[in-house]
Order: C-alpha cells, then sequence, then structure tokens
C-alpha cells in the first residue's frame, strides 16, 4: 500500500509544476474577465442615470456574462490533461531516459504502476474542480468589493452553477450526473490506458490493436445505449439504466484485467 | 602494504594464467629485494583491486603460494612472505635459473662457441652492474 | 533474434557476455529482469523460477540514463532508498564519493561517463546477489572506465554473481572469470578464463577471434 501511495506522490509531484501553471491561467482568466465585465457595468451604471442606474448586479448574472473568460482556460486545462492521459505513459519510455524501467523493476506490484498513475489523473482532475470551486470563493470576495452593497444581490450556489454552462456539467447537481459525468470519463482513462498498453507490448502493430480497442469499447457502448433505447424496447428506464451501466461495468472490468496482464506479462521497455 | 608501484604497475599478457604470472611478479619481488623475509602483503581483495585483476585469480595465486609454502597466513592476520630462508633462496635460484634457460633456447641456435659467450656475459654484466648501482641505492643482497 | 540460449552464470564470479552489436545480449538482461517477454524457455536465479520478489536480488545496470531528468542525483538515490528494502546507504555515499560525484546535480546534465558511474551505483547499492550489466564500458572516456574498473575488482563485487555484456574487450579480459560467446542467436563457447588460459594458452579475444572472424 506505501508503495503505491510513494508512486502516486511520484506521479504528482512530476506534474506539480504545469498544475500550478494551470491553476495560474484558470485564475488569471477568470478574476480578469470578472474585473473588467463588472468595472463596466458599474461605468454604465454611472453614466446613465435611471431606473438602470438602480439595478442590482448579481454575482450569478457576472458569471453567466463572463463565460467565455471562464470556459476557455477550463478547456485549455481539459485539453492539457487529456494530452497528459497519454504523456503520463509516454513520457516514461521516451526521450535520453527510460524511466519505465526503474518503474517495472521496483519490487512492487506492476499493477501498483497503473493503479498509481489512474489515480493521480483522478486526483489532477478533482484538484482542478477544487481550485474552481476555491477560485468562485476568491471571485465572489472580489465581487463584493468591486460592487457596492446597494447594487449587491446573493446568488444561490445552484444558480451560480447553472449560470456557467461547463459549470453545469462538470459540478454534478446529483449522484446521477456525477456517475455519468466522471464514471464515463473515468471509463474513458481506463480504455485509453489500455490501448497505450497494447501499443507499447506490441510496438508496430499495437497502435492498430489499440485503436481497434478503443473503437470496439465505443461501439459496445454506443450499441448497448441505442439497442436499449429504441421506442420498441421492453425494458423499463431504470433496467435500461442498469443494462447500460452492466456493458460499462464490462468494459471496465476487462479493461483493468487486460491492462494487467499486459503489464505484468507482456510490456518490453 | 602500499608501496608505489610494486603492485599497480604490473603488466600482463592475456595468454598465460594470470595467477600463475601473479605468482611470478611475487618471486620477481622477491628476488630483488622488494618484498622481504615476513613481510605483509594485501590481502586477496586489495591485491585483486590494485592489479585490477579479478579477485578470485588472485584468491587463486595466494592459494598456490600457500601450498608452494612462499606465503603464510596465520589464522586471521594479515598474509606475510615467508620467514624460511632456503625457500626464498630457492625462489632466487629458480628465477635465476629459468633466465637462463630462456637465454639458451634463445641462442642455442646460433652458432657461437662458450668462450664467446662468456666474453659477452662478462662485458654486459659489467656494463648493466654499474648501471644499477647508479639508479638505486641497492637492495638487499638475499 | 534469439534461439536457444543457455548459458550459467554463477555467484562470485563475474561473467562477461559477448557478441556483437544486435547478437541480442541486451536482450538477454532484459529477459533476465522482466522487461521483456520470453516467447519460450526459462530463466532461474538461485534455482527458482522468475518472480516478483527477483527484484531484491537481483540489480540491473542499464547502458543508459533510467531516472526522469528533472531529478537531482540526491534525489535519486531517495526514490530508490524508499522503495527497496535491499538499500544500502553507506555504499551509495561511498560510492558517491568514489566517483565525485555532486549530490545536488540534475541528472539530466550529467555527462556519458558520469550518468554511466551513477547508474553503476544505483545497481551497486543493492545488496542483491546478482547484479547485471548491459555494456558498463562501451561509450565511456577512459578514465571514467578506470574507475568503474576499479570497483570491480574491490568488495563493491566480491562475493555477488556478476553477468555483465560488451561487444569489445581491450584490457577487461583480466577482469573476468567466464566468458559466454554469442552468436547467430546462440551460445558459440562458454568457458572458464583461466583454464582458457592454462589448457590452450589463449586469451579471450583469441577465442573471439576464432569464433566471430571463421
Amino acid at each position: 500500500m506505501s508503495r503505491y501511495l510513494k508512486l502516486v506522490h511520484m506521479e504528482i509531484h512530476r506534474f506539480r509544476y504545469i498544475l500550478a501553471a494551470l491553476m495560474c491561467i484558470i485564475a488569471i482568466f477568470q478574476i480578469t474577465g470578472l474585473i473588467r465585465f463588472l468595472l463596466r457595468e458599474l461605468g454604465h451604471r454611472e453614466l446613465v442615470n435611471d431606473q438602470y442606474t438602480l439595478k442590482p448586479l448579481s454575482f450569478a448574472w457576472t458569471i453567466f456574462n463572463t463565460q467565455r473568460w471562464f470556459i476557455a482556460p477550463m478547456l485549455i486545462c481539459i485539453a492539457v490533461l487529456a494530452i497528459y492521459v497519454f504523456l503520463i505513459w509516454y513520457r516514461d519510455w521516451v526521450g535520453r531516459s527510460t524511466f519505465m524501467y526503474r518503474l517495472l523493476m521496483l519490487p512492487t506490484a506492476r499493477l501498483h504502476i497503473y493503479l498509481a498513475k489512474m489515480t493521480a489523473i483522478f486526483l489532477f482532475v478533482l484538484s482542478m474542480l477544487s481550485f474552481q470551486m476555491f477560485l468562485l470563493v476568491v471571485e465572489n470576495i472580489i465581487y463584493k468589493l468591486i460592487v457596492p452593497a446597494d447594487l449587491r444581490v446573493d446568488s444561490f450556489f445552484s444558480e451560480i452553477i447553472n449560470s456557467n454552462q461547463a459549470l453545469e456539467i462538470l459540478w454534478p447537481h446529483n449522484f446521477e450526473q456525477f456517475l455519468y459525468v466522471y464514471g464515463l470519463g473515468f471509463l474513458v482513462i481506463i480504455v485509453i490506458f489500455t490501448a497505450i498498453l497494447l501499443e507499447r507490448c506490441y510496438r508496430g502493430i499495437g497502435i492498430l490493436y489499440g485503436i481497434v480497442y478503443i473503437a470496439a469499447c465505443i461501439l459496445l457502448y454506443i450499441l448497448s445505449y441505442s439497442l436499449l433505447d429504441s421506442y420498441e424496447s421492453y425494458l423499463y428506464p431504470s433496467e435500461m439504466y442498469a443494462a447500460v451501466m452492466s456493458v460499462c461495468g464490462v468494459i471496465l472490468i476487462c479493461s483493468f484485467l487486460l491492462s494487467f496482464r499486459l503489464l505484468s506479462k507482456k510490456i518490453t521497455v | 602494504m602500499k608501496e608505489s608501484g610494486i603492485w599497480t604497475e604490473v603488466t600482463f599478457n592475456s595468454r598465460d594464467p594470470l595467477y600463475l604470472q601473479v605468482i611470478r611478479h611475487f618471486k620477481e619481488q622477491i628476488a630483488i629485494g622488494q618484498l622481504q623475509a615476513g613481510q605483509v602483503i594485501p590481502s586477496r581483495r586489495e591485491l585483486g583491486a590494485q592489479m585490477k585483476i579479478n579477485p578470485n585469480t588472485a584468491q587463486r595465486a595466494y592459494k598456490e603460494m600457500e601450498e608452494q609454502l612462499l606465503i603464510i597466513t596465520e589464522g586471521n592476520l594479515p598474509s606475510r612472505i615467508t620467514n624460511d630462508v632456503r625457500v626464498l633462496r630457492h625462489i632466487r635460484s629458480e628465477l635465476l635459473n629459468d633466465a637462463v634457460d630462456s637465454f639458451f633456447s634463445s641462442v642455442h641456435k646460433i652458432d657461437v662457441s662458450l668462450a664467446e659467450l662468456i666474453e659477452l656475459v662478462t662485458s654486459k654484466y659489467g656494463l648493466v652492474r654499474t648501471e644499477d648501482t647508479k639508479i638505486d641505492g641497492g637492495g638487499e643482497q638475499l | 533474434m534469439l534461439n536457444g540460449v543457455t548459458f550459467t552464470a554463477e555467484k562470485g564470479q563475474i561473467t562477461c557476455l559477448i557478441g556483437i552489436n544486435g547478437a541480442g545480449k541486451t536482450t538477454i538482461m532484459k529477459a533476465i529482469m522482466g522487461l521483456t517477454p520470453l516467447k519460450s524457455g526459462s530463466i532461474q536465479i538461485d534455482g527458482q523460477p522468475l518472480s516478483k520478489g527477483i527484484y531484491e536480488k537481483v540489480a540491473f545496470v542499464p547502458d543508459h540514463l533510467t531516472m526522469p531528468l528533472g531529478m537531482r542525483l540526491s534525489e535519486g538515490i531517495q526514490f530508490m532508498q524508499d522503495f527497496y528494502a535491499s538499500w544500502n546507504c553507506e555504499r551509495s555515499s561511498e560510492l558517491m564519493s568514489f566517483f565525485k560525484l555532486n549530490p545536488k546535480e540534475r541528472i539530466g546534465n550529467l555527462s556519458k561517463g558520469t550518468a554511466a558511474k551513477y547508474s553503476l551505483l544505483m545497481g551497486l547499492s543493492q545488496d542483491t546477489d546478482y547484479v547485471l550489466m548491459d555494456e558498463p564500458f562501451s561509450g565511456i572516456d577512459m578514465f571514467s572506465r578506470e574507475s568503474i574498473a576499479e570497483v570491480f575488482s574491490s568488495q563493491l563485487v566480491e562475493g555477488r554473481g556478476v553477468l555483465l555484456t560488451t561487444h569489445e574487450i581491450n584490457d577487461m579480459e583480466h577482469l573476468f572469470d567466464k566468458a559466454v560467446l554469442l552468436q547467430d542467436g546462440i551460445v558459440h563457447k562458454s568457458f572458464d578464463c583461466e583454464e582458457m588460459r592454462i589448457s590452450e594458452g589463449k586469451s579471450v579475444i583469441d577465442v573471439m577471434r576464432e569464433v566471430y572472424q571463421s
């Protein structure tokens, strides 16, 4: 267990600068956008001297109007993390130093290497989310600092989340949504990891295996959805839901087992 | 134990058994007086490191030298050259005999009389000895 | 392409696996270390088949860097210490000073000779029964090579089984107990170096010439 944790720590440690940079990018973009909008809105209210002047400026409204500033850095983060899903493996093979030699020779189950990388990605995503939440609090404070009390309107947390299209997807409203978004995301990462390992084990033809594997999983998922979703289906919605979940479960388990087997027996540096 | 060069400046050829070359080196050092009777010699490991040879080779050489009564190892003490004067003298004569043997094997095909050989050897001896006494203070004769 | 290679490397001996570039020496090392799958055949360490536990028994010194380039030398050592029960801290400090390595230096900034010394340090600081080295001397400057050779004949290696690969012998044959000559995917000749000198008066290079130039 402790070896697994040490590996997780190492994976996080290696990524810390990029993580910090991403956080800075998000912060800078969002706060800049926020301040610009607020100052402009206040400026308008000063110029025009009528009912508009008294119109309150809610935080949720602010968030709604600064979406571009918010979503752009989020997309950058998502892109970087998506690339790192691949790089977290490939960086250990490619380049002057092949760290994968060391990892594979550690007196620990190879499972732990895989789990550590998976955990690391998972933690990165979580930390980005948490940071966003933290940033919202900070932005709220900034909002309160800039907007005079008589124009302020408190917003509910759910209002804030709903004002931003990205946040609406990323910040789950209920368990089902959480499962759907993050469970699926988790599954995607597992499938990609498996494809990466296929490529690394079989080199030349491995790329083909990897692509085929991903395609097969996607196909399976779409099929399960469409087959079960047809109007003539005799399954209840909850049963359909369970069926799709089972298919996902099957993909998950197969990918895990395949990955472990590849990593233990077939991997080559 | 770490006289400069006595162990580190040995060159080995790769075709003759290394352990025999090590033993020969010991004998030569004894004959020229660099190694004294009863002198402590490096451990097997140290010898291997200084001569840059495999420690097992050093081990083998030591074993053989012990059998030849050339060195003595008492318990856990470091090994030393034997104190037995007869053995030491024997080495001297052994090396001399070997040298003379190889001299004769190079020379016997050439048609030369014993008298000419002796004259040659005498003149060379004189030359070599004067050079030697110029270079070093002379080692102890056994 | 290897095709039936059989040999034994013993504890307390330094065995040298010789073959021209591409003969498969590195593949053998990797197979022993579980870094590449074996298509057939078996590898046994002390009579036991390969298993997870071998990493505490066998250390491997690859021919290139295997630590993250951004890490400092001291951090690399800390990493190994964290994972290996068989890590010997005294020996790693001893080797650090013997090789005159700077612990604050980043691994990416090392020269080839220094990197080789560091890799050797990584391998030898583990208290394993066996050490495998892949081309420890190739591409290294002469003085680094001398340091490394000194480490060989010193107590750091004694008592362990050492298996190393090389494609050129130079003046190193005095260090080896046993030589295994590889060609065309099989073992052509396997012999004890001293015995070869005693029985046939041949050096390892002589035998190499016979095998590789016929």
